[in-house]
């Protein structure tokens, strides 16, 4: 055994081992008989979800990956797609300009309002279907093609794996998305986006019928926690100089209209989509990933924030949180320490 | 909070078993409720000191391990074999002896999160204050797992130049592992030697604290493992070393 054979198996074995783990063990216990909440269904690929199923993913900056519970399921990534996709959009034109076309104000307004900003006309948040439809609009490439695989491209170097569009669930929602088509056609009446408006609507319904799983989320956040990079992988995600700019959008508009209690509440950028995932960071430390399909009458998964709950509270992750928390992180990581018998 | 403790030792014959049905039982004495993993799957025999046959066990931690019941249900109620008046104070989780469940183990191995999990398990469903992990000599992921877990590792040790080798290699990867608290304890001393100087030498040998030393002892080979011997003979040297071994592991908090 070699001294790199050592320290791997070591590792493997302390993760195994570790008290954080075994928390979260206990956290996904906790809540699996938990069945608040209800199963999307305005399309019929999602009421086929299983209430039961719950995953938990925590994914470190420094790569270190705890799963428990259903983290390998693929689910549709809806609405989480957008701060990501914004992310493109930034890089591909610079702040100023999508700052031009989206703004950034929180809106107390459903997730599928038809309301743009009287001023300017601009729609609210990238995080509306408003906003992140412009924001689509906003992605380069030469043709529908191009630009899927561009952001397809840029969820790989998120998650480290390649990801499908998942066909049947993306004509659905082309199929009964008369709403965002309503609100695309708003926004071309007043000329906040480019006439390409069924090609973006397409990429739209694509990149909400991404496949991932509560690991890839944990690895999103994780990337963005760690400044752009995949702390696995060591790729460049997103540019430095954006990460700040996503995760305060997620921050303030991440969580539909729940997101002033969740800052109140959990204080970590984050999120959701009805598929039933989360993805939540801790700037500097850890991305978390959960799956859990019921959603609660805001259109959060149930489940995945009663664990971002308890985390952020046990550990203390707050962004605005100055007190001791009852568990120190990295103690919790190394098992120096914590006693989690 | 429940505490862990593994016994350990690079060599087999150590008397490893022994001695954790001994501390076991003498820890259950005291009042505590203490179980006891056989996680030796290729070599079980802890089952023999507490006279647990294996046709009155039938769920093993191959069971266990296999999916097809919980850990709980592989516990048995050892305490009146191992000399105890209360009930529901000393448990046994045995390993299975059959030959096919050794070399389906040895041939599939099986996952250590299980393992892991089902102590833990353990601990919660019989409420104990603590688990003792009866371990296969040498170095494997099963052995790190105990290592990494436990909040006493007693790693035991013969005066023979092969155990002090194989010890220092232990030691060197339980601290790389970030072991909580490991104590040595030295089996089947002659009686000739000088038990303080021998003590002496193999703390500033290892840096780490000797909590008992054990004579080879006659009484102990003719029990035969057929029994606990601290309480068969409660007053002998033996036994009385069990004892310090013991308030070794409740002092600490
Ligand atoms: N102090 C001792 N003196 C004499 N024999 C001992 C002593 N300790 C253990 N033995 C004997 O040594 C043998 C091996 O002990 P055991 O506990 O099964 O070792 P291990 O579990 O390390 O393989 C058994 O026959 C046991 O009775
Ligand atoms: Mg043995």
């Amino acid at each position: 055994m070699s001294k790199g054979d050592f320290s791997a198996l070591a590792s493997s074995i302390q993760a195994v081992a570790s008290p954080f783990r075994q928390y979260l063990n206990d956290l996904h216990e906790r809540y699996q008989g938990a069945l608040d909440g209800a199963v999307a269904d305005y399309i019929p690929e999602l009421a086929l979800a299983d209430p039961n199923w719950f995953g938990i993913c925590v994914v470190t900056k420094g790569g270190q990956v705890f799963e428990v519970g259903d983290c390998d399921k693929l689910f549709t990534i809806q609405s989480i797609s957008k701060a990501f996709v914004y992310g493109l959009a930034l890089e591909d034109h610079g702040r100023d300009y999508v700052n031009s076309k989206v703004s950034v104000e929180p809106t107390g307004e459903a997730f599928n309002a038809i309301v743009l900003d009287e001023a300017t006309n601009r729609p609210y948040n990238p995080m509306v279907n408003a906003g992140a439809i412009a924001t689509a609009d906003l992605i380069k490439g030469d043709s529908a093609t191009e630009r899927l695989k561009r952001m397809l491209a840029m969820f790989k170097r998120y998650t480290g794996r390649d990801l499908d569009v998942n066909v049947p669930v993306f004509l659905s929602e082309k199929a009964t998305g008369y709403r965002n088509r309503a609100i695309a056609y708003l926004m071309l009446n007043f000329g906040m986006v480019t006439d390409r408006v069924d090609e973006t609507l397409d990429l739209y319904f694509q990149q909400c019928s991404i496949m991932v799983n509560a690991k890839d989320l944990a690895m999103m956040a994780a990337t963005l926690a760690n400044g752009g990079i995949n702390p696995v992988t060591g790729e460049r995600a997103l540019d430095e100089h954006y990460v700040q700019d996503v995760i305060s959008v997620m921050l303030t508009c991440g969580m539909y209209d729940y997101s002033g209690e969740w800052v109140y509440r959990v204080g970590l950028p984050a999120k959701s989509g009805v598929g039933g995932g989360i993805t939540a960071l801790a700037p500097g430390k850890l991305g978390i990933g959960t799956f859990s399909p019921p959603l609660d009458a805001k259109g959060n998964s149930y489940r995945g924030i009663k664990v971002c709950e308890d985390l952020s509270r046990d550990f203390g992750l707050h962004l605005f949180n100055v007190a001791k928390a009852s568990h120190d992180l990295d103690d919790w990581l190394t098992g120096s320490g914590a006693d989690s018998w | 909070m429940p505490k862990v403790v593994s016994i350990h030792s690079y060599r087999g014959g150590t008397g490893k078993s022994n001695f954790t049905a001994n501390l076991a039982t003498t820890l259950a004495m005291q009042g505590h409720r203490v179980g006891v993993v056989d996680t030796d799957v290729p070599s079980p025999g802890i089952h023999n000191i507490f006279s647990l046959e294996p046709e009155q066990a039938p769920v093993t931690l191959n069971s266990y391990l296999w999916g097809e019941a919980a850990i709980e249900e592989a516990a048995y109620d050892v305490g009146g074999a191992a000399g105890i008046a209360a009930a529901g104070r000393l448990f046994l989780v045995p390993s299975s002896v059959k030959a096919d469940d050794i070399a389906r183990v040895l041939k599939d191995g099986y996952d250590v999160k299980l393992l892991n999990d089902g102590f833990r398990k353990l601990v919660k469903a019989l409420e104990l204050d603590y688990l003792f992990i009866d371990t296969h000599p040498g170095l494997s992921k099963e052995t790190f797992l105990s290592i990494a877990i436990s909040h006493v590792l007693i790693l035991i040790l013969r005066p023979d130049k092969q155990d002090y080798q194989g010890t220092a290699v232990t030691i060197d990867i339980a601290r790389q592992l970030n072991v909580r608290k490991m104590l040595l304890a030295i089996n089947k001393a002659y009686s000739s030697l000088n038990f303080d100087v021998l003590k002496q030498k193999v703390e500033e040998t290892y840096g780490a604290p000797v909590a008992g030393i054990f004579p080879l002892s006659e009484e102990v080979v003719q029990l035969a493992s057929e029994g606990v011997f601290c309480t068969k003979f409660p007053d002998h040297p033996v036994s009385q070393e069990f004892s310090k071994v013991a308030a070794h592991i409740t002092a600490e908090g």
